[in-house]
């Protein structure tokens, strides 16, 4: 056989001497996706130490009604188990807390950050959506999602609208998202900056749920920029407004000069220190601008993203992603390499001083401190004989934090301020049709 | 078959479908948005063009051209001009495929039965046959064409689809710029896009599964063919045989794909492509994809 462009054109002149005309309009042909195509994932999420343990597992259905027109729908199950750092601080003698159900207590042992244990929860959530093309150009979707768990609903709903421009090689797409979230802790919901109480005693326990109102507005732009690169940039505006509080967190009340937690003597069981239930302010405004550039190099194609968000409790974060897809017989291989780091907010402290006027906002959630996190991962995926794919992931989570020099009191110096915490992240996928 | 077969016309959803039998196929046209005479004009151009291909190259009836070619092989016989090009066009994929493809195989269908059964003739009996096969041993001086003794032509391979496009140019000439599709037997072609903007949903047979569709190809313009195996080759001693013959060798060819349907601008392009693939056996991915057609195997 001759080369293609020879082979080509002798075909093509002889098709048109055959057929007397010069007809040929370029064929538009493409094969019908199938009707229904499933993504399922089982997702292992292990922080060292005991801390939390996650498994996960989601199925995702797409149905194709042709047209563009496509119907989505993923059901989760999540369980949680294990401990999360209470926000009190570690100390050179055991220290006994009342568990957030306010029925028992708990102790921690000497030189150890608090973890409250009593953390375990399931969680079912189920989110769909519809898209379909509106006019020429145009792309519609709307979805709606619905999460619950013991403490916690879940309830939202999104828009968004796209147009092509450009021969389709620019697109712009701009969404709106609306979520109200319900907060029924276990226990009740304590009093910001009140203090923890003795076992059986829930006078500043509030009962009933409180909610959070998100609003999520975005802004989006993908440019082809040639055969090989394409660039997305996102804006988006995040407002919250409600029962913002992590219900379970407390920050201890430390003596100025030692900065041991002040005692206290419980009446009956109750905790042995001096701890307050956070308090965070009752909006939170964030922004974030994203871009992505996808390239590919022949079959390989690398990917790499940043991200930068800023918000108005003070925290401002980045993050830097690297992906690098390499064909691998049947499937492919993905390295990733994965950089955060954020700064604390105004309101974090570490923990307050006994005696002096108590700030209006605080909180010692290390999430809200300042920290920086590598993840490393790596995923391989499998074609198989008849189009459908499965996969594996694994991560290593590594991260590390500190508290701010000037919030160091006395003792506090010689011990753990901020724990270091590693995660492994595992996660089987198989994609298949129907 | 002939013309005093009915070609009958329905209406469906959003179209006119219009059905009748020629060159041993089952064959349709889908006629989009079109008054119920237009609809039956265009139906009645498309089965009177696809009867008359039938008719004047069909080997088996004594009043076509292909009959009397062959019945005049040893001597010159100038053939019309429709014929002519039909010639050109089966010398050029005689070249494009290296003789592997070649109109005057036919003759190894006396010792080659694809029936389901397991007849394979021996070498000798091939050996005579290939006496007379091959397009070299042919001369052909437009518009003159010198068979050898015992030589005869087929226009099987490329006939079909160039009826197809043939009965879409008719069309075009009675409604310019209307748009349907003629199917003739799986080889498909739509001259100009629907008015809805929709594709034509074209269902590909699955080889192993009669009348059930393997996949769907969205058609919006031009054309698709399909070549396949499903009820035609000989099976012996564990080992299918395709009906596919390299002209060279007088054996079938091994290993090609079960079927093969490409996409193209024109039905003839997409048909011999397709053909021309399945002469390549076990390499025919790979000549499809050096192509760069659009193509689905099964």
């Amino acid at each position: 056989m001759s080369d293609k462009d020879t082979f080509n054109a002798t075909l093509a002149a002889a098709t048109c001497a055959l057929l007397g005309s010069a007809v040929a309009t370029p064929v538009v042909a493409q094969e019908e996706a199938s009707r229904w195509s499933f993504d399922s994932t089982l997702l292992y999420y292990g922080e060292s130490d005991d801390r939390v343990q996650d498994v996960s597992a989601a199925v995702s259905a797409v149905r194709d009604f042709g047209d563009e027109r496509k119907l989505s729908a993923t059901l989760t199950a999540d369980t949680l188990t294990g401990a999360s750092p209470s926000g009190a601080i570690a100390l050179d003698r055991p220290q006994t807390f009342t568990s957030p159900s306010g029925r028992a207590v708990y102790t921690t042992n000497a030189g150890e950050v608090p973890l409250d244990d009593t953390f375990h929860d399931t969680r079912f959530a189920l989110s769909t959506s519809w898209t379909q093309p509106l006019a020429r150009l145009y792309t519609f979707s709307a979805g709606l999602g619905f999460s619950t768990e013991y403490d916690y609903t879940h309830l939202g709903a999104n828009l968004s609208l796209a147009r092509d421009f450009n021969k389709r090689n620019t697109t712009v797409n701009a969404g709106v998202a609306w979520s109200q979230d319900d907060s029924n802790p276990v226990g009740g919901r304590p009093v910001p900056l009140s203090q923890m109480l003795d076992v059986g005693n829930n006078s500043n326990k509030r009962d009933g749920s409180e909610s959070k109102d998100v609003l999520d507005l975005l802004l989006g732009f993908t440019q082809v920029l040639n055969r090989t690169t394409v660039l997305r940039v996102n804006y988006s505006y995040s407002d919250s407004s409600g029962y913002l509080n992590d219900p379970y967190k407390v920050l201890s009340v430390v003596d100025p000069l030692t900065g041991d937690t002040l005692t206290r003597v419980p009446v009956g069981q109750g905790p042995d220190g001096v701890y307050v239930f956070e308090s965070r302010p009752d909006t939170r405004t964030k922004q974030s601008l994203y871009a992505e550039v996808k390239h590919a190099f022949g079959k390989p194609v690398l990917h790499f993203s940043y991200r930068y968000m800023t918000d108005d409790w003070g925290i401002d974060s980045h993050t830097g992603e690297i992906r690098l897809r390499w064909p691998l017989g049947e499937g492919y291989i993905e390295p990733q390499l994965r950089y955060y780091t954020q700064s604390a907010a105004d309101f974090y402290r570490a923990s307050l001083v006994g005696g002096a006027a108590l700030p209006r906002y605080a909180s010692a959630d290390f999430r809200l401190g300042e920290f920086d996190a590598t993840t490393v991962g790596i995923k391989y995926g499998h074609d198989t004989a008849s189009g459908n794919e499965w996969s594996i992931r694994a991560e290593y989570y590594q991260q590390s934090g500190s508290v701010p020099q000037q919030q160091i009191i006395g003792n506090q110096a010689g011990r753990q301020q901020y724990p270091d915490l590693s995660a492994l992240i595992v996660q089987f996928g198989y994609r298949f049709k129907l | 078959m002939n013309s005093t077969c009915a070609a009958t016309l329905t209406r469906d959803f959003d179209h006119w479908t219009g059905r009748f039998v020629a060159m041993a196929s089952p064959c349709e046209v889908l006629i989009d948005e079109a008054s119920a005479s237009l609809a039956r004009q265009v139906l009645d151009a498309v089965s009177s063009e696809a009867w008359r291909i039938e008719r004047k190259f069909s080997r088996y009836r004594s009043d076509s051209a292909v009959h009397q070619i062959n019945q005049s092989a040893g001597s010159a016989t100038p053939v019309d001009d429709e014929t002519a090009n039909l010639l050109d066009f089966a010398a050029t994929l005689t070249r494009l495929s290296e003789g592997a493809f070649d109109i005057t195989s036919g003759a190894l269908r006396k010792v080659w039965t694809f029936d389901g059964g397991d007849r394979v003739p021996s070498q000798q009996q091939i050996d005579e046959v290939l006496a007379v096969v091959g397009w070299h041993k042919a001369e052909w001086r437009r518009p003159t064409l010198r068979l050898r003794a015992g030589m005869q032509i087929d226009f099987g391979g490329i006939g079909k689809e160039y009826a197809v496009d043939a009965a879409a140019e008719h069309v075009e000439k009675i409604a310019p710029g209307l748009c349907c599709l003629i199917n003739f037997g799986g080889d498909v072609a739509v001259r100009n896009e629907r008015a809805s903007g929709k594709p034509w949903r074209v269902g590909i047979e699955s080889y192993a599964r009669a009348a059930t569709a393997e996949r769907v190809v969205q058609l919006a313009r031009g054309a698709l063919a399909t070549s396949g195996d499903s009820r035609r080759f000989v099976f012996r001693d564990g080992r299918r045989y395709s009906h596919i013959l390299d002209a060279r060798t007088g054996w079938p060819v091994r290993n090609a794909p079960h079927s093969i349907t490409v996409a193209a601008d024109t039905c003839t392009q997409a048909g011999t492509i397709t053909t021309l693939a399945m002469l390549q056996g076990r390499d025919a991915e790979g000549m499809l994809k050096a192509t760069g057609v659009r193509y689905w195997l099964q």
